[in-house]
């Protein structure tokens, strides 16, 4: 069997048209030429630790006339933590991302490219994207909130954030940079094309993104696991309602840097958490980008179009504890009669696999149904159903929000329907 | 439960309404003969079982211009919202009105030559526990409750939590809210019940497991 040799695939061509590589015959040295002359360097400090024979070879083939460099450098470009702004005007996948997102003319690239630059990368406020993410994400909290708002005015505030976070929180923002074609880079540095995004695994950056406030107590929730309530989070937390932690990663600094290698190598828990902020805060600062040249409506435009219009099944969101007891307050605090669960048909009954259709009903209206394999799942299942129909009431589909108001020619606004509050406190759920 | 009445094959092979909802298919019909549980061959079965298609089927080529509304017997979807959970200033409310009296969550839909199914009264189908059992009395007094802590307290083993609710007319719910018992009498009982979970072989721990996770999964939504 004839051996394969990797490295004479494609190495013969690199190694014949570079000179500084001409007296070089075993195949190793050639492969560490290789990597040297590359453009791009990985980082200042991998550029430094290059030898000096190599960096010697690799100036031969930087300086070579006939393979004259792509793009035209400035020296000091290595050291500067993100590519400088006049360099997005020479980027084709920023022009690309501009026109792909059918952007408009009034956003310059160099914004464009700003908004591709996290805190982690540059931590300059004014070369990295945290203020326009900051912009970005209250409009987008604020129009994602009024919609949900208006549009599903029964949600428990518990499902309510736990549908802000799916519609957007930082996991939904970064499949829409996905789906955007956003590409990240390995390291960032000024030599990075500006056009992919540019975060750092090592530093994290401290960029400050929304509203709140972290608990005194925060320490002892943190380690005895206390139940946070829906009204302190409210009040203390973010959008979300996840707690604002001082510095999210701050316990990696203390423990020993083993333990800082493992969290940030390719693919673990922590790369994914940071590439996913990373990603979102690059969409929210789109939007905040939008918002700063193009103005509320077009920022709205943007908004509806590439978050409202993602779908999230709500009805999946709801965890009960106790629904028939839930059901029969429900029915107390409205006025209904006593919600009574009726067998609407059975088969298999002494069989292995019987199926039960139960239905809730409360005096002749049917309140909801569900079909289960044993009579007390089957009314358990009833239960649900009829107060998901009750939570998820909806006045429509094209409602009006309030921001619709801020249009001048608008007809005047009909108060919206407001609910008068949950039903039990469903603070239990979250112990599950 | 009669279980002779419910089969729905038996429904559908007997009955002479055409269907108009997906649930009120199935539906308990008082007329059936009682004496017919089945049919005894398999031949008898796919014979009773072939019916008719529905109407909006039988005409392969609608010369009119409409959509046909035939949906499967599926569940009602969530986000339906019943009649009685409309709130008093929704429009739907109004236009709803005339269908105040019948049944609120089924699909009204009429297909021409179909007759209009009469509306279910709920009073008629079997209630799954006995209406009465959720029925609260509100009849106990302060000094009921204490003389029930007093016994539960005095002497556990004798005044158990079902004794207690028979002798008092509470649910056993109510007395476990009023009174909690000694804790070496709660211990004396979780020790018996942690000897009696000792004994089970695999299988029962293991069926013991699903069960609870069926619920948990119910209560997800996820079954």
């Amino acid at each position: 069997m004839k051996r394969l040799r990797v490295d004479r695939w494609t190495g013969q061509l690199v190694t014949a048209t570079r000179p500084g590589a001409a007296g070089v015959s075993s195949s190793a040295p050639r492969f560490r030429c290789v990597a040297a002359s590359a453009r791009r360097c990985q980082s200042t400090a991998a550029a430094a630790a290059v030898s000096e024979s190599v960096a010697a070879a690799a100036d031969l083939v930087d300086n070579n006339p006939r393979f004259p460099p792509l793009e035209n450098l400035p020296p000091q470009v290595t050291s500067w933590p993100s590519p400088p702004p006049e360099r997005a005007l020479q980027s084709a996948k920023l022009a690309a991302l501009h026109a792909r997102l059918a952007l408009s003319k009034k956003i310059p690239l160099q914004t464009l490219a700003r908004t591709l630059v996290d805190a982690s990368a540059d931590p300059n406020p004014r070369f990295n994207n945290t203020n326009l993410a900051f912009v970005g994400q209250t409009l987008i909290n604020y129009h994602v909130s009024e919609q949900l708002m208006i549009q599903y005015p029964r949600l428990p505030m518990e499902i309510f954030y736990a549908a802000m976070k799916g519609m957007a929180g930082p996991a939904p923002l970064f499949q829409i940079a996905k789906s955007w074609g956003i590409e990240s880079a390995a390291v960032p540095g000024g030599e990075v094309d500006p056009g992919l995004l540019q975060f750092s695994l090592d530093a994290t950056g401290d960029a400050i993104l929304g509203f709140g406030y972290s608990r005194a107590e925060q320490k002892y929730i943190d380690k005895y696991k206390f139940r946070r309530s829906v009204a302190s989070r409210v009040v203390f937390d973010d959008d979300f309602g996840d707690a604002i932690t001082k510095t999210e990663f701050a316990s990696n600094e203390t423990e020993d840097d083993d333990h800082i290698h493992t969290n940030t190598s390719y693919g673990s828990a922590t790369t994914r958490a940071l590439a996913e902020k990373a990603h979102a805060n690059h969409v929210r600062a789109v939007v905040g980008a939008i918002y700063t040249h193009c103005g509320r409506e077009a920022v709205k435009a943007f908004v509806k179009a590439h978050v409202l219009s993602r779908k999230l099944d709500l009805h999946k969101l709801f965890v009960f504890s106790d629904p028939t007891r839930e059901l029969s307050t429900l029915c107390a605090r409205e006025d209904f009669e006593k919600p009574i669960a009726r067998l609407l048909s059975e088969t298999g009954r002494l069989s292995r696999t019987p199926v039960f259709v139960v239905g809730i009903f409360s005096g002749k209206d049917k309140l909801g149904e569900g079909s289960a394999a044993s009579l007390d799942h089957a009314r358990r299942k009833a239960a649900m159903n009829a107060l998901k129909s009750w939570y998820l009431y909806s006045p429509g589909e094209n409602v009006r929000v309030p921001s619709d108001m801020l249009n001048e020619e608008t007809r005047p606004w009909e108060p919206a329907y407001i609910d008068i509050g949950e039903v039990i406190a469903r603070g239990g759920n979250l112990r599950r | 439960m009669e279980a002779t009445l419910t089969r729905p094959a038996l429904s559908c092979c007997c009955r002479t309404i055409p269907s108009s909802s997906s649930t009120s298919r199935l539906l308990v019909r008082p007329s059936v003969a009682p004496g017919l549980r089945q049919q005894s061959t398999k031949s008898r079965t796919k014979r009773a079982l072939n019916i008719p298609k529905h109407e909006s089927f039988l005409n392969p080529r609608p010369t009119t211009n409409h959509i046909v509304f035939n949906p499967p017997s599926s569940e009602a979807s969530v986000y339906h919202t019943p009649f009685k959970f409309l709130p008093k200033t929704d429009p739907r409310r109004r236009a709803q009105l005339s269908n105040l009296f019948g049944s609120s969550t089924t699909i009204q839909y009429s297909t021409p030559g179909a007759s209009a199914e009469p509306a279910v009264n709920p009073d008629e189908l079997p209630a799954v526990f006995p209406p009465e059992l959720g029925t609260k009395k509100y009849h106990m007094t302060k000094e009921d409750v204490e003389e029930m802590r007093r016994l539960r307290l005095e002497d556990p083993n004798k005044h158990t939590v079902t004794s207690l609710s028979k002798q008092f007319g509470c649910t056993p719910w109510f007395v476990m809210m009023c009174v909690r018992s000694p804790r070496e009498h709660r211990d004396k009982h979780k020790a018996a019940e942690a000897a009696v979970k000792a004994r089970w072989g695999p299988k029962r721990t293991a069926a013991r497991e699903e069960r609870a996770r069926r619920w948990a999964m119910l209560f997800r939504g996820e079954l």
